[in-house]
């Protein structure tokens, strides 16, 4: 089990690119995660239904699906913001239901809920969440320091957040989710609003990050992102994960050559049909 | 709980905070504008207020100025010189003469008084100046056996639905009044009598407050005030914008993904928007005391009046600062609380006209010149406080001395509620992710149905507590009109039926039959009752009475009865007649309140309240409610420790069979006491081992030697050890060990 540690190893310094990226220990693990909540008109809704797959580490994971797809519940489920209705989601070994702070002590999250501080420049914001993940000191300031450098946010280190454009805000979040290293990156649709150049370079460090060894569960429904950058994909609709693979393994499965067709076929399918199929190989069963 | 991160989090929100402009404004530039401008304002105000002039039609006065034996009453356009006090040349009301007869005068300027045309009007009728002369004549020839004559009436009308006639009214009184000393003084002079006549001694006043005592008074009302409402308002506005504020920004996602625990970001915050609270309360404080002493300094000089009043004293000082620190930790468990319900700031801004209107009265009503401290009022959060404070700074340490530890008590309990609902709040996702969605009362009450659990929620063990208040309250009222003519025992049985039944029993069934759907779970009724349990729970009702009685004639000791409620309360024991049948008192003061009460404390409001706070804080909170059912004070004050070990008992055993015995044992042993009074007491006058079982107590009353006290104690708790041990196999290691704590 690995705990985070402060002698920050760099995002993507001494792993390397992963040959072959087999799957292996793996490091996120939902299985059978199901969540309904009481709504006044519709009566309960099941947002997220029988949701199982696992990430290793050096694995890059994309939740593929339109909006409202439970993608989001998904995510706010792993970063222990919402407990599961039914079935399990561990992290490194930890279980999000019960043990919510050392999950998020294993995890870094970058998602549109999650803002910088207007009133806070980006080094003080960078610090307390340090701080907050028990980072104190030269360990924490070396940490920063690299992180600023390879983000290439030196000249933001003073802004307050309420000057900062939208990239900035992401860079500046990116390295708040990365200050204490953590071995899962949990990314939720992380490049809304992003114009194309600080899309990419967000992508960039997602890429880097999976090289360099982490878990990244990626979630998105631009087409284009999960081409260049998941090993697998899960494609979500109507909370139930339709089906899971390799984006070329996808659309063998399916006779589809374009990703994108296969993505809407999937999505606007009846999820029944595809549900035996939806079970990925090595992915734990309930 | 990490203190580091408590720390952490409450000084970037105080960092925050102080880099908001907006924050910054409310809690410090504001107050420091607020005064002198209030100040300004008021003094431009009363400006107006004494330029003000009443208009006063005087009808039928040329008969009083045709004659000179009487003192003038009117002179020019207003009244005498010296009838109305105030500077010379202040005059406050316009005199407006009115030809003809008083009669018709007065019948014709009733219109313009209702419309406000004019604010007083004065009839003197035909025949006044004549009839005082008469009498003048009669007093200077002193005739013996004269019949003095009707003495005449002059009419004043004024409209009491407008401020202005009736301030004039008061002044056209005073200056009558006046007019009417004057008359007698000269009618006095003309028959050769003294003036000492009329004032056969003069008082002389002397006030003994040293102007020290005088101006502690006047503080003792303003600052206590002052300090908790801008505490509330110096703790609502942060609390918006570190929860509602947060959340529209979506930076308390981010915190919430963090490490820190839900309970370490409460407390960070908390600590926060005390900070501020204290700070805004105490800054409000300064600026209300330099504005009262310059307002009141130049008022003085104004009325040429005492000079301005001496600052509060250190120690009156020091007493507010210590209580604004729970006062701010409960309005700002409170904001946080409500504030984090709220999606935007706009809408936190919503919630803040309830919390200040529930708070309001609770700071306003014991500043009103009438209300004292006793033991009722200070058991009444905030308000108790309020009471403490007025009294210390007061300086009537002596008589706050024994409502210190209530008082205490009740505040610390509402603040440790308060952080207890803020903390639960922030782990709730359905408040930190709330969405708008429309409500539809006929969905929501189904959906309530829908959702309800196998035992009560903490919700519906609140419900059950609010209709029993209500059903209390509602009783109050109407049985005096069922009351007949001349009561007797049937309306005794009828009060007692209606008080337990209805007020207490239903409820309890309501809820458990509506709100849940096992209503035997609910009420802890599922199992057959274990004899053993039931056993121990006789003999520790047994072992604890000595105690419980000892304790409850203490508290009427220290805390008397008011002759109001002695005089109610042997109003209803009258009823009972001489010698009612033992049996049924003990089916209707024993038996009955054991069965109702414990199914509704210990049945379903202990289910509910431990869900949420514990058994340790479901026992403390349902015994202070179970207290509070009973209506006269020192009987609840007396009943909520008996409710506490009641609560072990239903914690221990999982079963209300035990709790009803000895809720009924405990009280057929108060009952047994008092009717056995007077054997009891030749008994133990006789016989020498009596004598260390029952002592006198006090006039008439019998209790019980303290060695047997400390007996019933020891063995109680020795019982309380055996109660559940066996029943479930093993003690319930893990409720005791967080009933310990």
């Amino acid at each position: 089990m690995t705990e985070p540690t402060g002698d920050a190893p760099p995002i993507a310094e001494e792993l390397g690119p992963t040959p072959g990226r087999a799957p292996r220990r793996p490091v996120v693990e939902v299985v059978g995660v199901t969540k309904t909540y009481p709504d006044l008109i519709q009566g309960d809704v099941t947002a997220v239904d029988g949701v199982s797959f696992s990430v290793a580490a050096g694995e890059a994971f994309g939740l593929l699906g339109p909006n409202g797809a439970g993608k989001t519940t998904v995510l706010r489920i792993l970063t222990t913001l919402l407990k599961p209705t039914a079935g399990v989601a561990l992290v490194n070994g930890f279980d999000c239901s019960r043990q919510p702070e050392l999950v998020r002590n294993q995890i870094g999250f970058i998602s549109v809920g999650t803002a910088v501080y207007d009133r806070m420049t980006a080094w003080e914001f960078v610090e307390y969440f340090g701080r907050l993940h028990g980072l104190r000191g030269d360990t924490l300031h070396e940490r920063m320091e690299w992180l600023f450098e390879k983000l290439r946010m030196q000249d933001l280190r003073d802004t307050l957040g309420a000057k900062m454009s939208t990239g900035m805000k992401q860079k500046t979040s990116i390295a708040r989710a990365l200050v204490h290293d953590p071995p899962v990156i949990i990314f939720d649709e992380a490049t809304n609003g992003l114009d194309a150049f600080a899309a990419r370079a967000s992508l960039n460090v997602v890429s880097e990050l999976r090289d360099a060894g982490k878990c990244i569960v990626f979630s998105t429904h631009i087409m284009s992102e999960v081409e260049r950058l998941c090993d697998r994909i899960a494609v979500m609709a109507r909370g139930r994960i339709v089906d899971v693979g390799a984006p070329d393994e996808l659309c063998a499965r399916h006779d589809e050559t374009d990703i994108e067709e296969l993505f809407f076929r999937l999505a606007t399918e009846e999820p029944v049909a595809q549900a035996a199929a939806a079970q990925p190989e090595g992915a734990a069963r309930p | 709980m990490n203190l580091g991160n408590v720390n952490l989090i409450w000084r970037r929100e105080m960092r925050d905070q102080l880099r908001d402009r907006r924050t910054l404004f409310v809690i410090v530039v504001l107050p420091l504008l607020m005064y002198p401008l209030l100040g300004g304002v008021f003094f431009q105000l009363s400006q107006f207020r004494q330029q003000q002039r009443g208009l006063v039609v005087v009808a039928g006065g040329e008969q009083l100025e045709a004659t000179t034996e009487l003192p003038p009453l009117l002179e020019g356009d207003g009244f005498a010189l010296g009838l109305l006090s105030g500077p010379p040349g202040s005059g406050k009301l316009t005199v407006q003469r009115a030809p003809g007869a008083a009669e018709e005068v007065v019948a014709e300027q009733r219109e313009a008084l209702a419309a406000g045309q004019t604010d007083v009007v004065v009839g003197f009728p035909a025949g006044f100046a004549e009839k005082l002369a008469e009498v003048r004549r009669l007093i200077a020839e002193a005739e013996v056996g004269a019949v003095a004559p009707e003495p005449p009436k002059p009419i004043v009308l004024f409209n009491s639905g407008r401020e202005r006639s009736q301030l004039a009214y008061a002044r056209v009184q005073d200056a009558l009044r006046a007019w009417q000393r004057q008359v007698v003084r000269s009618n006095l002079a003309a028959g050769n009598v003294p003036v000492s006549a009329t004032k056969p001694f003069d008082v002389e006043q002397l006030d003994v407050a040293a102007p020290k005592s005088r101006d502690a008074l006047f503080w003792s009302k303003l600052l206590p005030l002052i300090t908790f409402v801008w505490a509330l308002t110096g703790a609502f506005y942060p609390a918006i914008d570190l929860c509602a504020g947060e959340k529209e920004r979506g930076t308390l996602e981010t915190l919430l993904a963090s490490p820190a625990r839900r309970g370490e970001i409460v407390i960070g915050k908390l600590l926060t928007v005390m900070s501020f609270s204290i700070f805004t309360a105490c800054l409000n404080m300064v600026g209300a005391a330099v504005m009262m002493q310059l307002l009141v300094g130049s008022l003085g000089k104004a009325t040429g009046g005492a000079a301005a009043i001496s600052l509060p004293a250190f120690g009156s000082l020091a007493c507010l600062l210590l209580a604004l620190v729970p006062v701010a930790a409960l309005f700002g468990a409170l904001s946080l609380a409500l504030a984090s319900y709220a999606r935007s700031s706009k809408e936190g801004q919503y919630y803040f006209m309830p919390l200040l209107l529930a708070a309001m009265p609770l700071t306003v009503l014991p500043t009103l010149p009438g209300i004292e401290l006793t033991l009722g009022n200070s058991l009444v959060p905030v308000m108790g406080l309020v009471l403490l404070l007025r009294t210390l700074i007061g300086g009537d340490a002596t008589a706050a001395l024994p409502y210190v530890a209530p008082v205490i008590a009740v505040t610390l309990v509402c603040c440790w509620l308060a952080v207890r609902w803020a903390v639960s709040q922030f782990n709730q996702e359905s408040v930190l992710f709330r969405e708008g969605d429309r409500f539809d009362l006929r969905r929501w009450l189904a959906s309530l149905r829908e959702h309800r659990d196998a035992t009560p929620s903490p919700a519906a063990a609140m419900v059950c507590v609010a209709l029993i208040f209500l059903a209390q309250y509602a009783t109050r009222f109407v049985l005096p009109y069922f009351a007949p003519a001349d009561p007797g025992q049937g309306f005794l049985v009828a009060t007692i039926l209606v008080s337990q039944l209805a007020c207490i029993l239903a409820p309890a069934l309501f809820v458990a039959f509506v709100l849940t759907t096992d209503w035997r779970r609910s009420v802890l009724l599922s199992r057959p009752p274990g004899w053993r349990d039931v056993g121990i729970a006789v003999a520790l009702a047994a072992a604890v009475h000595p105690i419980g009685q000892r304790l409850a004639h203490w508290i009427r000791e220290s805390y008397p009865l008011s002759e109001e409620v002695t005089a109610q309360l042997e109003g209803m024991a009258s009823l009972a007649g001489e010698s009612p049948p033992l049996w049924a008192v003990l089916l209707l003061f024993a038996a009955l309140p054991a069965v109702c009460e414990e199914l509704a404390f210990r049945g379903v409001v202990l289910t509910g309240l431990r869900k949420t706070l514990g058994p340790g804080g479901g026992v403390l909170v349902t015994a202070v409610l179970f207290g509070a059912t009973h209506t006269v004070l020192q009987q609840s004050l007396a009943a909520a420790p008996i409710g506490v070990v009641i609560g072990l008992i239903a914690i221990r055993t999982n079963s209300l069979w035990p709790c009803i015995a000895f809720h009924a044992t405990y009280n057929a042993l108060h009952l047994g006491l008092a009717y056995a009074q007077e054997p009891l007491a030749e008994l133990a006058g006789s016989s020498e081992w009596a004598r260390w079982v029952f002592t006198e107590i006090g006039p008439e009353q019998l209790g019980y030697a303290a060695p047997i006290g400390i007996l019933g104690g020891v063995a109680a708790a020795g019982l309380i050890w055996q109660l559940g041990r066996r029943s479930c196999g093993s003690p319930h290691a893990e409720s005791s060990l967080s009933l310990a704590i």
